[in-house]
């Protein structure tokens, strides 16, 4: 195994509605032997809501280049902050004039274009690799699961290192520990709503419901994913999306890395699987 | 009906001198970023490839007032599929970027309260280098409403049940209430000045 230390870029939702995805990240880690170093004082990526891209360049350069100078790749569990991360890594290192105008700013964004950002998923399945997982895994997962990909692993195709139309690197990863995958194609890809939560959030639940209910007919005991507004939406809101749209669903949504860590025979608790919005409780008596 | 004298043939430069924009007159009008749009099922006048057929003619008015711009999941389904490289998510932004500069200007109105949300999720980043959900909420609402007191009914209304779960769990504490900041906050200022909305 070549990864032994990363730079760990939690994002804003780590202390708080992902805190059960920060607490298994965290875990499956120091269980692999990898170090994660948290990105010394760190700051937002820019989410979905700054549009600027200069912006958004700007406000990732301090972050790359805090962990350039320990010389470290970055890691984050959000889809969303790699997205944001790894194409201002891309623009900054394709464009000395850019790199100019956004140290001119300050010097703590004088960023070389030395690192990479990756997502937990990918560190997972291309760096650690699925050989190295599998010899650690001491438990196996009874689970039928329906793999929930979102947006930005397999697009825009600069950033992505998966499939746009069929990914699947957590398809891998669930057969690797025992569990079987649902019919869910269709949904794999579809974006959760999540952005249009805040303005348009009849849209955002319809949208969200949709998977919900596909995992559901499929026959899933439960759902992964590997991102914080993917959770936020189809987990922290499902009780909403059940009362607004007067419909009961009741589908338990785990963190991609909750699983994992679940087959490396980590304590549930200690993978914050006691602070999912939806129970469970029924998915931890199927882990043997 | 197109009012030819209403159209501005400027406007295609205009879009393509954002970033995001270059790709514009690359559009054939093959219409695969509408049909695999998720966005359609549920908003019906919802037309990517429309609004770049209108932004090529130059019916910039038409184009920067419509609503739809504002309803974009940015899930760049549409730039994964779009045999023409056109990166219509990138391209829909840098449309709302000019649409959100001429409604400051009060050159148009904006039928949606995505912009003010946005901008208030910004001032958080701007003031302490993370999201701070209860200061962006606070700032939201009543803008939304129009007055802080329907502002604080209708952030109860959508948070209350919610606040109470994660409450439950574990995820919303104290702590919550209070912003998360970054230690090196003058250069978050820096960054806002330089590279954020003028
Ligand atoms: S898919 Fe691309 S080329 Fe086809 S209509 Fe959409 S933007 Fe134009
Ligand atoms: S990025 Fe916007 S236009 Fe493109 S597919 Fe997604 S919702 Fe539709």
């Amino acid at each position: 195994m070549s990864v032994t230390k990363l730079a760990y870029y939690p994002g804003c939702p780590s202390d708080a509605t992902a805190i059960d995805q920060d607490m298994s990240t965290k875990a499956v880690f120091e269980k692999l032997g990898v170090e994660l170093v948290e990105v010394e004082d760190w700051n937002c990526c820019g989410a979905a809501e700054v549009e600027e891209p200069e912006l958004v360049y700007a406000l990732n350069a301090r972050n790359l280049a805090i962990a350039e100078k320990e010389g470290l790749d970055i890691v984050t569990p959000c889809s969303i902050c790699y997205y944001n991360l790894e194409r201002s890594n891309i623009a900054l290192k394709a464009d000395d004039k850019l790199r100019a105008k956004v140290k001119g700013i300050d010097s703590s964004l004088d960023y070389n274009g030395k690192i990479k950002a990756k997502h937990v998923l990918d560190v997972f399945v291309n760096d650690i690799g699925l050989e190295e997982l599998s010899s650690k895994m001491s438990k196996k997962l009874n689970l039928k699961v329906a793999p929930y990909y979102g947006c930005y692993i397999g697009r825009p195709p600069e950033t992505a290192f998966d499939d746009p139309d069929d990914p699947d690197s957590m398809d891998k990863l669930i057969e690797l520990m025992g569990g079987e995958i649902v019919p869910f194609s269709q949904m794999k890809t579809f974006c959760c709503g999540g952005p249009l939560m805040m303005t348009r959030s009849d849209i955002a639940f319809e949208m969200a419901r949709k998977i919900l209910d596909t995992a559901k007919s499929a026959g899933a005991d439960c759902i992964a994913l590997a991102c914080p507004l993917c959770g936020m939406m189809l987990d922290g809101k499902q009780a909403d999306i059940e009362k607004a749209l007067h419909v009961e669903i009741d589908m338990p949504v785990v963190y991609i890395t909750q699983l994992l860590g679940l087959a490396l025979g980590i304590d549930a608790k200690e993978l914050g699987l006691n602070k999912n919005a939806v129970d469970t409780k029924e998915i931890l008596g199927k882990v043997v | 009906m197109i009012k030819t004298w209403e159209l501005d043939p400027n406007f295609k430069e205009e879009i393509m001198k954002e970033r995001g924009g270059e790709h514009l007159t690359a559009c054939f009008q093959c219409s695969t970023c509408t049909i695999g749009c998720p966005i359609t099922e549920y908003v019906p006048s919802y037309n990517p490839r429309k609004i770049i057929q209108m932004s090529l003619l130059g019916m910039r008015k038409e184009v920067l007032s419509n609503p739809d711009l504002w309803v974009c999941l940015i899930c760049q389904t549409c730039t994964a599929r779009c045999p023409q490289d056109v990166r219509i998510s990138d391209l829909l932004s840098a449309i709302r970027r000019i649409a959100d500069k001429e409604a400051e200007a009060g050159n148009i109105k904006i039928d949606s309260s995505r912009p003010i949300f946005d901008k208030a999720f910004q001032h958080q980043l701007e003031k302490y280098g993370r999201l701070y959900d209860i200061g962006l909420a606070k700032e939201y609402y009543p803008k939304r409403e129009g007055s802080f007191f329907k502002g604080m009914m209708a952030m109860m209304n959508d948070y209350k049940d919610f606040g109470m779960r994660m409450f439950k769990k574990g995820k919303m504490g104290p702590k919550a209430m209070f912003p998360e900041k970054v230690k090196d906050r003058a250069v978050m200022k820096k960054i806002f000045e330089e590279m954020g909305e003028k």
